[in-house]
This record gives C-alpha cells, structure tokens and sequence, in this order.
C-alpha cells in the first residue's frame, strides 16, 4: 500500500510537471492558435467610424482606419494591460520602449487626450512627425523606431485620412514618459532592442 | 616672441570660445547635426540614414546644385532662396516648415554653414534673374497658357492632363542617379517651390537644377511662361480634405479604379508605405542601408525567448528570393504568418495580422509590384528556435519571474551576399 502511494505520488508529480513544462512551451499560444484570431482581434481593436454624422469626414476617417489598421499602428502604439495588449484603450501607446545608441523611447499616445495624447497637438505638428520625424520640439525621432520615412510616402491626402481617424478615437488618459537621449547599453552590432511586455506609460 | 605667442594664444582662444555664442561655423554645426544630418548625412551629401526611404531624396549640399532657385539655370540659389527653403520647407517632401522650430538666427546660422558644404558658394555671386512684371490672371491667360503646354511639350512628363496619365515617361533619375517623380500638376499642394503663380513661373524660368526639368527661357518668352503659370494652376483639383461627400466617393472610387489597372504602383505605394524595407533591407550600424540589397533580407531579429528570425529576401530571386514561390504562398506569409514549409511565424514584429486586414485587391496589388523588385541573390538562413531547455528556461523567467525579454534588431546581413554588392 506505501509503495502504491509512493508510486502514484511519484506519478502525479511527474505528471504536474510536465504540465508545467507544457505550459511554459505552449503559453502564450502564439503557433497553436488560428492566424485569423490574431486578425480579427486587430481589425475589431479599431473602432468603427459609424458615429461620425459628417458624411464627407467618415469617408475620410475611413480611409484613415483602413490605413492606420492595415499599417499596425497597434503593433507599437498598444497599451499593454496584465494578459497582453489592452484594445480597449485603442492607440493609447506606452506598449514599447525602444532602447539604441540614440536613447529610449516609449512608443506614445496617439488617441485624443489634451493632457497626454495628440489632444495637446496640432495637425500640423502630427502631419510633420508623420512626414518628416520631426516633434515640436525640433528633435527628430530615429526612422528605424518610427517608421516615418516610410509614412512621409503616404500622399497629403491620405495623411490627412489618418489624422482624421486619429482625431475620432476615444481619449485615453495614459502618460508617455518623455525621450531619454543618453544612449541605452546596447551591443555594437545592435541598432535596437525593443521591449514589449510591460506598460511603459505612467 | 613669448609675448606675441602668447597674444596669437589669446587671440586664438577668443575666437574659439567665441564661436558657440550663436552664429559662428561651430554653432552652425551643432545645429545641422541635430536637425539636418539625420536625412542630408553628417558630410551633408543628401545620405543620411533616413535618405534611402525618401522620394524625393534628400539634397545634395556638396554639389550646389539646387532645384527651387531664383536664379539662372545651373547657378547657386541665392541666400534668401536657401532661408525660404529653410524656414518654410518644401511642400510635398519630407522637408519641414522650420520657423515654427528654430529661431531666425539658429536658420541664418545652419544655412551660412551647409553654404561652406559647397566650394561653389566661395567663389560665386549668385543673383536672381530679373523677369517682366507680374502678368495677372485674366481671361484667355489659361487658353493661352494651353497652348504654350503644348509647345514646350510638357505632356511629354506631365501627360496632356497634367497627371502623367500618357506621358512618355513619369519616372526618371536625377544627377545623382536618384529615382524622381514627374510632379502630378493637378496637385499644387506638393509644387516643391510653392504654389504663388510667381513660384510656378520661376520654375519654367529657372529650371530645376539637378532633374530633367530644363530651363525655357530660350524656349518662351516670360509672358508665355505666365501664361503657362495661369494654365497649370487652373489644373489643380480639390484636395480631399476640401471635397463633400460625393465629391470624396467619386475620387476614392477613380484611385480604387486606377489601382486595378496598375496594381504595380499601387503594390510600390503600399510597400513603400507599410514598409516592408525597414526589416527587409539590411543596414550597417549608422542605420544606412547597406548598398544592393534593397528587400534582400537578411536582417537578424532575435526575439528573446523564441529564437533567431531573420528577415525574408523579397526580391524576385529564382533561387533565395520570392521568385518562385506562388502568389498564394506569399500571401500566406503576409496575411498568416505561415511560411511555405508551414513554419509559423509569431505575431510580431512582422505584423502579419494587420497585414491581414487589407484588402485583396492590395493584397494582389503587393505581391504584383514584390514579382518586380529587382533580383539579389542573397541566401538568408531559416528561422531557428531556441534550444529547449534555453527556451524553457526564457519562458520561465518571463512568464514566473516577471522578465521583459527583448526583439533585437542587428545591424549587418546574416545573408550570402554579406555586406552588400
């Protein structure tokens, strides 16, 4: 009987643990769950520009969203909550910090916010980061962390789309830290490390 | 002697700290190297980092050679030319507006120094043409101004509609070998020079040093290039931020029908925009795009815990490109992540599920204008996962102990054509 205890013991710890080595194999299930999953949590992160009653600025924002979806603004500007990106609180940033011998950044607050998100800026200022990487304050933001020089490509006329959108989000209150200059302990050979499990954001 | 090294010492030191003060060679510097260098490069030879990605390119500060002047062909610019440039940018490029960032001295400053960029500026005195009085627009101008079009052939690049739609030929090269635009005329808002008919006019006048666009005033008179002036204005549409609703349909609709019938370009727009070349072309530790290998792959992403995922060649390559792989293959990898040999990739940084959402028109029109690019024979090697108990361990710390393991972008290629052609 002791040693049938002894045994079942033996057993169900083996078993606990290879339960736990699954687990840390499996999760999070990023090979073992459908692409179309991961697809439609993006498409239906972007909301919907329905409520606009200007019919000229829906087309707009329209095309706006399509954009902004199908570029994945989201893939950077997300706020992560405690299981992964929060799509509630839809472009509120802060999901990423990028560190380079050029500094750290956390990616930022693109949603309307006056106190922490493009609220506090100008459609022109937006449109300058998005065509040339330049921020208010005259410093310009490294092409390879935000892919402005691949932005600065869209006509005037789709940039203008995807301000438009931008303006329509929900604000969120969400604090990006400012730019760090002092270059970050990187390798030589390293242009970036990115991380990418935490809110950034404070 | 001691007294008089001394001196030349005192002198010396004097004007050294006095430099930094705001308008001397050193200041100018300090300015370019924080605002200018990361596009025009650090020697100012238009090859900053961020250069490769823009159309058009960045300008060339070494040859003196400028487009938006006020002066005779193949001259310099004048200084206020430089200062306008400067202060207001250059509508339809990456060239911002900088009196709103920097103060009129920061601007006299930085363009007095990337004036010592070029010897041309030492020895010559550039001076701005001199053109008859300002013809206003009146009626039969624009008529006028048709056939001057016509004369000078400006369909020839523009098309006979001011779009391109017909010309010979949009697409060219510059001095420097750089792909070039012909301008769209019915968008005024991206006229480089500005959109005042005495901008569009000194444009014929003057020539745009550098391009294909030559010089007419051998060619018309000042009045027929007013004229002409008149003309091209009259051919700016609405921008879509003027348009009602109807009016945006109806375009969204032409640019949706446009596409169909050359997915090509509009597969360039959506690469060049999404950009694919940000991963897909390798660069060297300055971020500089390593030279022939553009969508060659063969970046090194390492993504703590998972393993090693360098970037795909994209080029048309039979044997290590995309070259034979089938339509559906590559939309596979673009929409689901799932190579041809069935690997999966992870959900970033190749953002594959918002790759998904476009359209399969776009999606088309990508793979289109991919089966295009340039062949590279660049081998890249297949993605490789960390070594199990290495990754068991990662995910340990990552998903228990709380860590925030990082993607790493390497410079260099970790493909066969090592550091590029």
């Amino acid at each position: 009987m002791k040693r049938f205890l002894k045994w079942a013991a033996g057993l169900i710890l083996l078993i606990a643990v290879c339960a736990f080595l699954a687990f840390l194999y499996f999760i999070p299930p990023f090979f073992t769950t459908p692409p179309e999953e991961f697809s439609k949590a993006v498409r239906e992160a972007a909301p919907p520009v329905t409520d606009i009653t200007d019919p000229a600025e829906r087309l707009l924002a329209e095309r706006g969203r399509y954009i902004v979806v199908g570029t994945g603004c989201i893939g950077c500007h997300a706020q992560n909550g405690p299981q992964g990106p929060d799509y509630s609180k839809y472009l509120a940033g802060g999901g990423l910090k990028i560190t380079s011998a050029r500094g750290t950044i956390v990616s930022r607050n693109l949603t309307p916010d006056k106190e922490t998100g493009l609220g506090l800026r100008s459609d022109d200022e937006v449109k300058r980061v998005l065509r040339s990487g330049v921020f208010p304050d005259g410093h310009i933001v490294s092409y390879t962390a935000m892919p402005w020089a691949n932005f600065s490509n869209w006509t005037e006329e789709d940039r203008h789309a995807v301000l438009v959108y931008l303006r329509r989000l929900k604000p969120v209150r969400h604090a990006i830290p400012d730019p760090i200059s002092t270059p970050a302990p990187v390798g030589p050979d390293i242009i970036e490390r990115d991380y990418g499990s935490k809110d950034y954001g404070k | 002697m001691t007294a008089l090294t001394g001196l030349a010492a005192l002198t010396f030191a004097l004007t050294v700290t006095a430099q930094p003060s705001g308008t001397g060679e050193a200041r100018g510097q300090e300015l370019y190297d924080k605002h200018c260098s990361e596009c025009h490069g650090s020697s100012g030879q238009g090859d900053g980092p961020a250069a490769q990605l823009l159309l058009p390119r960045p300008r060339d500060f070494t040859a003196g050679k400028y487009k938006v002047r006020s002066t005779e062909t193949g001259s310099l610019p004048t200084d206020d030319d430089l200062l306008r440039a400067v202060r207001q940018g250059l509508q339809g490029t990456s060239m911002p507006a900088w009196d709103k960032l920097l103060s009129d001295q920061d601007i006299r400053t930085v363009v007095a120094y990337l004036k010592t960029m070029s010897r041309r500026f030492g020895s010559e005195a550039p001076q701005p043409v001199q053109i008859a009085p300002k013809v206003t627009e009146q009626p039969g101008n624009v008529g006028r101004g048709a056939a001057v079009y016509e004369k000078l052939q400006c369909g020839k690049c523009h098309g006979a509609d001011g779009r391109g739609t017909g010309a010979a030929a949009t697409s060219f090269e510059d001095d420097w070998r750089q792909p070039l635009r012909a301008t769209d005329l019915t968008a005024p808002w991206t006229f480089r020079g500005g959109t005042a008919p005495v901008d569009v006019f000194m444009r014929f006048r003057t020539g745009m040093s550098g391009t294909p666009m030559p010089s007419f005033k051998e060619a018309a008179t000042d009045t027929e290039m007013w004229d002409l002036a008149h003309y091209v204005l009259s051919l700016g549409r609405k921008p879509a931020w003027e348009m009602s609703a109807d009016e945006l349909a109806r375009f969204y609709a032409s640019q949706e029908a446009e596409a169909k019938a050359d997915p090509v370009a509009r597969g360039k727009y959506l690469v060049d925009t999404v950009g694919c070349a940000l991963c897909h072309t390798p660069a060297d530790q300055s971020r500089r795009a390593l030279p022939g290998l553009y969508l060659a792959g063969g970046v090194r992403v390492r993504i703590d815990p998972f393993g090693d995922y360098p970037t795909g060649n994209l080029t048309s390559d039979k044997d290590t490109g995309l070259g034979t792989w089938t339509d559906e293959e590559i939309k596979r990898v673009v929409t689901r992540g799932t190579l041809r040999d069935g690997t999966r990739l992870l959900p970033f940084p190749m953002d594959w599920p918002s790759f998904s959402t476009l359209k399969d028109d776009d999606l088309n029109a990508i793979v289109a204008y991919l089966r295009t690019v340039p062949p590279v024979k660049n081998r890249v090697p297949r993605p490789s996962r960390t070594f199990l108990p290495f990754y068991l361990w990662g995910k340990f710390k990552m998903l228990i102990l709380g860590a925030d393991p990082p993607i790493t972008f390497y410079a260099g290629n970790v493909g066969s054509a090592g550091a590029g052609r």
